[in-house]
């Protein structure tokens, strides 16, 4: 089968004109690559040659053959992408598929780079040294940086942190942490062709109109405010001097299979996060396991020591929403300009919620969003979404990049 | 559901920001402390260059527009026309910390808390830097103690750690870790003769050259003096024969030591480790490997062999047991008679060590000697023999009877230049009675030539002191017999290889009268050695040559048989000398 927005297709033609700014997106469910890149790139190969071309694709391919092909087929222009835990099309997540994201045009420029990390030292040195592709940029009057980064190396804050040595307050950050479709046990990044883990790869990319940034979440606190006595790395030892996991299963109020049970933990923790109360907003942070020795959480990012902690409770309802206003809330950065395309950078837990409720096509009708509009991600282990302050990891979160 | 207000947040995670463990995460610190206040650029600035320590959240062109806000301390700076509000912590020395936030000033709560942290912020920065200093020692004391300060090189330390730990299958070790034991040739040749801060610039340089090998899977050490390692991590035979080719070839290459082309070679001993190997394992196997080259080829390479093993091992057993011989006294002299051509009498003896071994009976020079000097056991074995031929001797009753004999002693290179030399010869001559006119040190031209400047001071003392220099093995070495003026040597013994031509070859011929004939003129004394047959005795004795010695005209013999040999020829001499009636 192939999904194919070729209204985005069209409608670039008409708006924009030849030569201006576009964004395509195109995918496929078939199994073999060379099938199923053929058909991803359908609607993107009719185009004159993309600036950038992503790449979001199920483990289930074989990456290195789904690169080799997409960097074969679309010319000069760059090629990054990482694998997922599912792809975002409007109307039409799937799993096991391989989407491709793709802008082009005049009106874009882009560099791309790529740093190499370990899970012993993280990514921040990875990420700083991907991010140098901004200093390569020939800026023009937006510019922002775009990250994908292995999604289980350490804690994904640093992929954060290392970007922001780079790029500093002027440039948003946004992005995310690649998937293995829930098998956690690797992710890979693709940078050039090339197929990498532990990696994080940057597309800096620049533009003569505005980029915006929405970021939501639906969740809200279920606890008071607890402070963060320990913490390690993505470790929570304890929450106001009491074990995090005790403090964890006793809020929640945790059946017995939750406290004994890995397995019935994760399936639990899926769709329970915990918050960090910064000054205007709640930062989610995704719990993926216990240690029922050491009574500990494990994060996929640091929820830091000494910050105020939230367990946090969500809906279907509530998380519905957050899917269906955050483009609407990206395109109103958009200054009126209309978007030509966003892309949707969605936490699986909220896949997993939604789709328990059966909401999960639902989150995706966008009803905000112009019908013109391409409309394409993944679902991340992690999302990146920086625009004021410093900090800008998310989990349990989605969100939407919008270009005008 | 209460919410904590905001000024906590910042007090409780500021404050913890401080406590990262690694002293040297100052960028981590600061990176928290901007999320914690939800600020986006933080900096800590020196108070009088306005230098950044470090800074957060600005690209370079911006840092001079902070830098002069500070200078002015403004509260407000204008960044891309957006608001940015400033908020200071004074630290010592005129520093400052900056916490910068876009569009949102700092309330009234926020900068009183701010404030108040100064001097927290201030102690944490001060405990960091000592911590990172701290750290720092350490780390330099780490880096002294594993790096080999001539050459940069990792040391042995070090080398042995990093075999250690891939060779340990549980630390998920490889087991194809090969290894090039390289040792240069001869480089003891560069300390004595150009000294040895030019050996220390020859090694600096090799330290260089091999350095250029070092990769994600190559490890360059330098173990001791003169030996290098390579540590190769997935190694097969191929890989390390090819890496051997090519760092000899990269050894060969001249290298200029302060104005001086230097021309050295290596050898390298290969090995691959087996299972079970630990580093040490693996260093013998190379050396030994490294050794065979030595002995057979030396600037190529070797592979390791198992019988490799088996000598080293024979080696090692045979080196404790001279150890303990010459503890013993198992190793003593015999005697060779000298003798003489014109009318066949006894002129003197060469001592020649034998070695009376407990299991194997009697052995000969050849059977230890090489192994004895490796492990440099050559001064003590000589001493050993100076001091029971000596003794022997001057206890034979045909001596006693006034039978006038001289002793001839060979001694090796480490002893002529050994500064103990002239008090041990002293200490036998007196306690054997020993005349020193009739004694006869006897050293190769090698060890001679090779050794002048050390060894002239015991050269000339034993001239003064009366003992004779004898040159051993004459004709098989140096081609300058400059030497010959230059010391005071009394006598030549003729190397048997051209002793056991005469009567087949002409060229043997014509080399031995032609030493005759010089020796002659120098007014040196010439022993032929190696005499076998009667044939070699007559042309020998019609060429003029005066000495004579070889399994012809005497096997050597223990003392007591020497004696009866030395008093039988006596006999024998003066009964030829009795009139005939």
């Amino acid at each position: 089968m192939t999904i194919t927005d070729s209204a985005t297709e069209s409608a670039s033609d008409v708006v924009a004109g030849k030569g201006a700014r576009w964004v395509v997106v195109g995918s496929s469910t078939q199994a073999e690559a060379e099938l199923a890149v053929r058909e991803a790139l359908a609607p993107i190969v009719k185009r004159a040659d993309p600036k950038l071309t992503i790449i979001f694709c199920s483990p289930a391919h074989n990456l290195a053959e789904i690169s080799r092909l997409v960097r074969a087929t679309v010319g000069s222009g760059e090629v990054i992408g990482c694998s997922t835990a599912g792809e975002l099309l409007r109307n039409h997540p799937t799993t096991g598929g391989l989407l491709i994201w793709a802008l082009g045009g005049d009106g874009f420029a882009v560099t791309t780079g790529v740093g190499l990390g370990d899970p012993a030292t993280g990514l921040r040195d990875a990420a700083q040294t991907a991010a140098q592709c901004l200093r390569q940029l020939e800026r023009k009057e937006h510019t922002l940086l775009f990250l994908l980064a292995d999604g289980l190396c350490g804690d994904q804050m640093e992929v954060v942190r290392g970007a922001y040595d780079v790029s500093g307050a002027g440039v948003p950050l946004v992005g995310g942490c690649a998937g293995d479709d829930m098998a956690l046990q690797g992710t890979q990044q693709i940078h050039s062709g090339e197929l990498l883990t532990h990696a994080v790869v940057a597309a800096a990319i620049t533009s003569n109109a505005p980029m915006a940034i929405g970021i939501a979440h639906g969740w809200e606190p279920l606890s008071e405010a607890m402070l963060v006595t320990g913490s390690r790395g993505t470790t929570l030892e304890s929450l106001d001097d009491r074990p995090a996991l005790d403090v964890y299963l006793d809020t929640y109020e945790a059946p017995d299979e939750v406290r004994n049970d890995p397995a019935a933990f994760f399936d639990f923790a899926h769709t329970r996060p915990v918050g960090i109360a910064r000054r205007n907003r709640t930062e989610i942070r995704y719990v993926y396991g216990a240690d029922y020795e050491l009574r500990t959480l494990m994060i996929f990012a640091e929820v830091p020591q000494g910050a105020m902690a939230y367990l946090m409770q969500g809906n279907a309802t509530s998380v519905l929403n957050a899917t269906t206003d955050v483009c609407a809330l990206a395109e109103q950065a958009l200054g009126g300009q209309p978007a030509r395309g966003f892309m949707l950078l969605e936490c699986v837990a909220r896949k997993t919620l939604l789709s328990n409720a059966g909401l999960l096509d639902e989150s995706l009708k966008l009803p905000s969003v112009a019908s013109e509009a391409a409309v394409g991600g993944f679902y991340t282990y992690g999302e990146i979404a920086r625009t004021e302050g410093s900090g800008g990891l998310h989990n349990q979160t989605v969100v939407a990049l919008a270009l005008a | 559901m209460s919410s904590a207000p905001w000024s906590l947040h910042v007090l409780s995670e500021v404050l913890a920001a401080f406590t990262v463990r690694s002293p040297t995460a100052l960028r981590d610190v600061m990176s928290r402390v901007a999320e914690a206040v939800d600020a986006e650029i933080t900096a800590i600035m020196d108070g009088a260059q306005s230098d950044f320590q470090h800074c957060v959240g600005l690209e370079d062109h911006q840092k001079f527009l902070l830098a002069a806000a500070v200078e002015e301390r403004l509260p407000v700076l204008s960044l891309a026309g957006v608001p940015l509000h400033l908020y200071w912590a004074p630290l010592d020395g005129g520093a400052v910390m900056v916490v910068g936030r876009f569009r949102e000033a700092y309330s009234l709560e926020e900068r009183a808390l701010l404030r108040a942290m100064g001097r927290s912020i201030q102690l944490s920065t001060q405990m960091l830097a000592a911590l990172k200093a701290e750290q720092e020692a350490k780390d330099l004391a780490i880096r002294e103690a594993t790096i080999d300060a001539l050459t940069g090189l990792p040391n042995r330390r070090y080398l042995l750690a990093h075999l250690g730990a891939g060779l340990d299958p549980s630390s998920g070790g490889r087991l194809q870790i090969g290894l090039l034991f390289i040792d240069f040739d001869r480089f003891k040749h560069i300390n004595d003769v150009y000294g040895h801060s030019v050996g220390d610039a020859y090694l600096q340089a090799v330290g260089v050259a091999l350095g250029q090998f070092h990769d994600a899977d190559t490890f360059v050490a330098r173990l001791a003096g003169d030996e290098f390692i390579v540590v190769v991590a997935s190694a097969n035979i191929g890989i390390l024969t090819d890496l051997a080719d090519r760092i000899l070839q990269c050894l060969k290459q001249p290298v200029k030591i302060r104005g001086r082309l230097l021309h050295y070679s290596a050898s390298i001993g290969v090995a691959l480790a087996e299972p079970g190997d630990r580093p040490q394992d693996l260093l013998d196997k190379a050396d030994m490997a490294m050794y065979s080259v030595k002995q057979l080829l030396p600037g190529g390479y070797a592979c390791f062999e198992p019988n490799m093993l088996d000598q080293a091992r024979r080696k090692a057993v045979l080196e404790s047991e001279i150890r303990s011989a010459l503890l013993q006294d198992e190793v003593i002299a015999f005697f060779q008679p000298i003798i003489s051509s014109l009318h066949g009498g006894v002129v003197g003896f060469e001592a020649l060590a034998r070695w009376l071994h407990p299991r194997r009976g009697l052995l000969t020079p050849k059977d230890f000697i090489e192994v004895a000097e490796d492990a440099g056991l050559l001064r003590d074995l000589d001493a050993r023999i100076l001091r029971d031929a000596c003794c022997s001797f001057s206890g034979w009753q045909s001596v006693q009877k006034g039978f006038n004999p001289r002793l001839s002693i060979n001694i090796s290179a480490a002893t002529l230049q050994d500064p103990t030399l002239i008090e041990r010869v002293k200490e036998s001559l007196v306690s054997s009675g020993l005349k020193a006119r009739n004694l006869l040190l006897e050293v190769t031209e090698s060890s001679l030539v090779k050794n002048v400047e050390r060894a002239q001071h015991n050269i000339l003392s034993l001239k003064k002191m009366g003992v004779k220099l004898a040159v051993d093995d004459f004709g098989t070495g140096y081609s300058s017999l400059r030497y010959l003026r230059q010391f005071p040597v009394s006598m030549l013994k003729i190397d048997r290889s051209f002793v056991s031509g005469l009567g087949q070859s002409y060229d043997d011929k014509v080399i031995v009268e032609t030493i005759l004939r010089m020796a002659a003129s120098l007014g040196i004394q010439v022993v032929a050695e190696g005499v076998e047959t009667e044939e070699q005795r007559a042309i020998l004795s019609r060429m003029g040559c005066e000495f004579l010695q070889g399994y012809l005209l005497g096997h050597p013999l223990d003392s007591p048989m020497s004696d009866q040999f030395l008093a039988r020829s006596e006999r024998r001499r003066n009964w030829l000398r009795q009139p005939i009636v």
